[in-house]
């Protein structure tokens, strides 16, 4: 049965009601301040500290850590903040190409809001190379937005967190006992850090200073035997003999070290959500030598160059010298999202694409290596 | 330089679809977008074995090819229906009241929606039916004015759609009091008022009604691949139209003409300048006038001072090693509030501090597959009705997330019983910050314009032709004159492409 609705005792007075809101809402744009509108707003100001996108960084000073690894420390333009564990990119024009990298902070998130940022880096690449023999006081990079998930988790995480530190892995963990040490985070921290000989400890001095209640550090040296270091490498063994309870582990060093700890592990029967690996970048592959024509849209230009069926293609593109965008290098950030126009790849490990990146043709050029002559549209750096 | 019939600013929902719609009245257009996906918003990402949905809790209006609703009709035009894997909402809502001691399961469809309300409310049932009839009248008469592009025919307005006309000016409470709804039933049918972000005193009736009416005459949809799904289709088609997109660019200005002040072209991030007479701005009016152009008429600047922002976004993001049933999430969506009285609880929305409201979705509930066996994942949505977030400084901004997901976890738990704690295998959180990152939003909005009182879907739809005033320059998204929403920005993507073809054709 219709009805008719009425609000008034005469509907006609709903009527004119209705024909107001026209007028009404003129008069209340009309009446609106002429005041200038706001240039930015202080969300939009905060989201630019924890996520100011590139911004170039003048390195103001480089510490010889071992043999093989220097911290250098980068003053940038503007503040920054991240959360202790996170990694930047690094990069520069190297001859002619452009290079970037993503490195762990050494050092605290504090002392980005100072806009100093520290990366310790282990000559054992191209740009790893690069930085260890050229790199001089005053020369500017280009820094990109911390990134990344390796980091304690309050919410979800154990009050203890257990650190699996091989080599140069060590690094966001030192950013992550000086975040405890000055208040910034509250956890307690047992680290493990593993290398083949005192003399390939970094940080030994400073991870000493900062033991305290919250902060452990034990020494496993897998080639040398010395008293004060466990000696082998870091197993279920190991971690029974210093820690308890609740914990969860997080694990950064190279892939062989991951492949020991995570059986080691099993032995704990630990659950997933208490196990937490950095990712690494992904290297060459095994293959036969073969060189594709890879066609890259950027922006309004074409460009044609050559890939190596051995070397992602982001490496392809980076040593033909295009600039494009790179941050994770290790196929799970998703920021070098590019569209496959033809051709054949494969995927470096698990695909961590998203569904419909899959169903619709979109790849990561970081992780993926070039099986044909290819073409992709990607998106500018 | 390169020329352009138009230009799209943003790809978001509404400049997708205003782009397609675009391409397909013959204009050559390009899109531009700042971040390095579509979607804006709609969008989903990946931690360790789950992929998340970034803010689509169900798709209204869409419903199925034989109960085709107008998003489906839509999405039919563009040619993006096919493209992509639906799968439908089970139930409507569930939604818990502190105050009130309501706890009540919603269904979709109109018929059922009304018997289950007489269930927990007897006596309801005649309010509740004039309600739906009222909303499809709503709906009805909302069809005629986009048929004519607004320039309605008020005698026709009157004798066709007569209710419309004299509910049209009143708020929800209003209406419900006059429809003489018990207050219980009013109380269970405001649940969906957090979604469009204004109290019930002040959102307009039809706005709405409207809105209740698709999601319960027509049921919700979700694609299997989250929302990405669905713009990255648009993408697709906006390619096979030969459209242009540019993704990590930002258009920073557009320039106008000396003569008459309308759009003369954009200018991109590395400096890049395209010429074209016409722009859809998938973005605020407060950046486009506040910064992106050098001489906006003083007109444009007090109407924009005018309005007032409406909710900044929140969403935490739970990935969890139990499944539903393990775990006691028994429900897809739930609205957990401290009280139906919807203006205290604006009111308590508008800080850190009191915030406890949330629109939670286990989106295993409607599709069992959309995580690993035995695991689910959720996501936990609030808004802020004052800009508190920018009191939060970056080096307490993680502790504040953080305090605000342990108070979302602890409510959830308490309200429904479900255990959550000692399952999170990954989190994730969201706050105003990161929408103001990933959008540009002003203060981390996610729903555009607040729909106040004066500023409501009706007055907006009525004055749309009298709102363009700089030549050439349209909006589209959750700004423009179909408000925020899904699907109402893909609508206003629809009105903006069509109404700048119809622009480019005048000008021959």
């Amino acid at each position: 049965m219709p009805f008719t609705f009425k609000k008034q005792i005469f509907g006609f007075m709903d009527l004119l009601r209705f024909k107001k809101l026209v007028p009404n809402r003129r008069k209340k744009l009309e009446n609106g301040s002429s005041a200038a509108l706001p240039k930015s707003y202080r969300v939009n100001e905060t989201a630019k500290i924890l996520h100011p996108g590139y911004q170039s960084a003048k390195l103001i000073g480089i510490e010889q850590n071992s043999a093989d690894t220097k911290t250098y420390t980068l003053e940038t333009e503007r503040p920054l903040y991240f959360r202790a564990g996170q990694y930047v990119t690094l990069g520069c024009k190297v001859g002619n190409s452009e290079v970037s990298r993503p490195y762990a902070i050494s050092s605290s998130p504090k002392a980005a809001l100072g806009r100093k940022v520290a990366l310790t880096v282990k000559k054992c690449g191209f740009f790893s190379g690069y930085l260890f023999d050229n790199a001089a006081i005053g020369d500017t990079f280009i820094l990109g937005d911390p990134s990344g998930d390796f980091c304690y988790e309050p919410v979800k995480d154990a009050k203890h967190v257990v650190a699996l530190a091989g080599g140069s892995g060590i690094t966001p963990f030192y950013s992550m006992a000086q975040a405890i040490a000055d208040g910034t985070d509250d956890y307690k921290l047992t680290i493990f850090y593993g290398a083949k000989t005192e003399h390939d400890l970094i940080f030994k001095r400073e991870f000493d200073a900062l033991s305290s209640e919250k902060i452990k550090t034990i020494y496993v040296l897998s080639d040398e035997e010395k008293a004060g270091y466990e000696h082998g490498f870091i197993g279920a063994e190991l971690l029974r003999k210093y820690v308890s309870g609740d914990f969860t582990v997080l694990m950064c060093g190279p892939q062989a070290m991951y492949e020991f700890a995570q059986k080691e592990l099993n032995s704990l029967n630990l659950p997933l959500r208490r196990i937490k690996k950095e990712a690494n970048c992904v290297g060459t592959r095994d293959a036969e030598g073969k060189i594709f024509k890879l066609v890259v849209h950027i922006g309004f230009d074409t460009f044609t160059v050559p890939a190596d069926s051995r070397e992602t293609i982001l490496t392809a593109m980076e040593r033909a010298g295009l600039k494009v965008p790179s941050k994770c290098r290790a196929g799970g950030c998703g920021f070098c999202h590019s569209k496959l126009v033809a051709g054949d790849f494969s995927i470096a490990g698990e695909d961590k694409r998203r569904l419909a990146d899959s169903k619709f043709g979109y790849i990561h050029p970081c992780c993926s290596y070039p099986d044909s002559d290819m073409e992709l549209i990607v998106p500018k750096a | 330089m390169k020329k352009y019939d138009a230009v799209v600013i943003g790809a978001g929902n509404g400049g997708l679809v205003a782009a397609i719609r675009l391409l397909q009245g013959g204009a050559k257009t390009l899109l531009v977008e700042k971040h390095n996906l579509p979607g804006g918003f709609a969008t989903s990402f990946r931690r360790g074995r789950f992929e998340f949905e970034a803010s689509l809790h169900e798709l209204n209006d869409f419903g199925t090819a034989d109960n085709a609703g107008d998003v489906r009709v839509l999405f039919d035009e563009l040619g993006v229906t096919e493209k992509i894997d639906w799968i439908e909402i089970p139930e409507a809502y569930r939604v818990i009241a502190r105050a009130e001691k309501i706890d009540a399961t919603m269904p979709f469809g109109v018929k059922s929606f009304i018997d289950a309300m007489e269930r927990y409310v007897p006596g309801s049932r005649p309010s509740v039916s004039k309600f739906f009839e009222l909303a499809e009248e709503v709906r009805m008469a909302q069809a005629y004015s986009s048929a004519v592009n607004g320039n309605t025919d008020s005698k026709v307005m009157v004798s066709k759609y007569g209710n419309f006309v004299r509910a049209g000016s009143y708020s929800v409470n209003e209406v419900l009091a006059a429809l003489k709804m018990p207050k219980k039933a009013r109380d269970i049918i405001n649940a969906y008022w957090c979604y469009l972000g204004a109290h019930c005193d002040d959102l307009s009736f039809v706005h709405y009604a409207s809105m209740v009416n698709r999601y319960i005459m027509r049921g919700a949809s979700m694609p299997k691949m989250r929302s990405h799904e669905i713009s990255l289709a648009l993408v697709e088609r906006i390619r096979e139209l030969g459209g242009d997109i540019l993704f990590n660019t930002e258009a920073v200005k557009i320039l106008t003409d000396e003569r008459d002040g309308g759009v003369n072209g954009v200018v991109l991030d590395d400096g890049t300048q395209i010429a074209s007479r016409h722009v859809v701005a998938n973005c605020a009016p407060h950046l486009v006038f506040g910064r992106m152009m050098d001489k906006v008429p003083e007109s444009e600047i007090r109407a924009t001072n005018a309005r007032k922002f409406a909710g900044r976004g929140f969403t935490m993001f739970l990935g969890l090693d139990a499944d539903a049933d393990e775990l006691g999430i028994e429900n897809h969506n739930y609205f957990l509030y401290d009280t139906m009285d919807s203006v205290a609880q604006y009111n308590k929305m508008r800080t850190i501090q009191d915030n406890e409201v949330q629109a939670t979705v286990c989106l295993n509930r409607a599709y069992p597959e959309c995580s690993p066996k035995g695991t689910c994942m959720m996501y936990f949505t609030t808004l802020y009705m004052s800009d508190d977030w920018g009191n939060v400084k970056a080096e307490d901004y993680y502790k504040t997330k953080d305090y605000v997901a342990n108070k979302m976890i602890d409510r959830f738990e308490q309200d429904t019983g479900a255990k959550l704690r000692g399952h999170i295998e990954e989190i994730s959180v969201a706050a105003p910050m990161t929408y103001a990152r990933y959008c540009g939003h002003p203060e981390g909005v996610i729903y555009g314009y607040e729909s106040q009182y004066w500023d409501g879907l009706m007055p907006r739809l009525q004055m749309m032709a009298e709102d363009h005033k700089v030549r050439g320059l349209r909006f589209a998204g959750g700004y423009a004159m179909r408000l925020s929403g899904y699907s109402s920005a893909y609508f206003s993507g629809d009105i903006s492409g069509r109404q700048t073809v119809g622009d480019i054709k005048r000008e021959g």
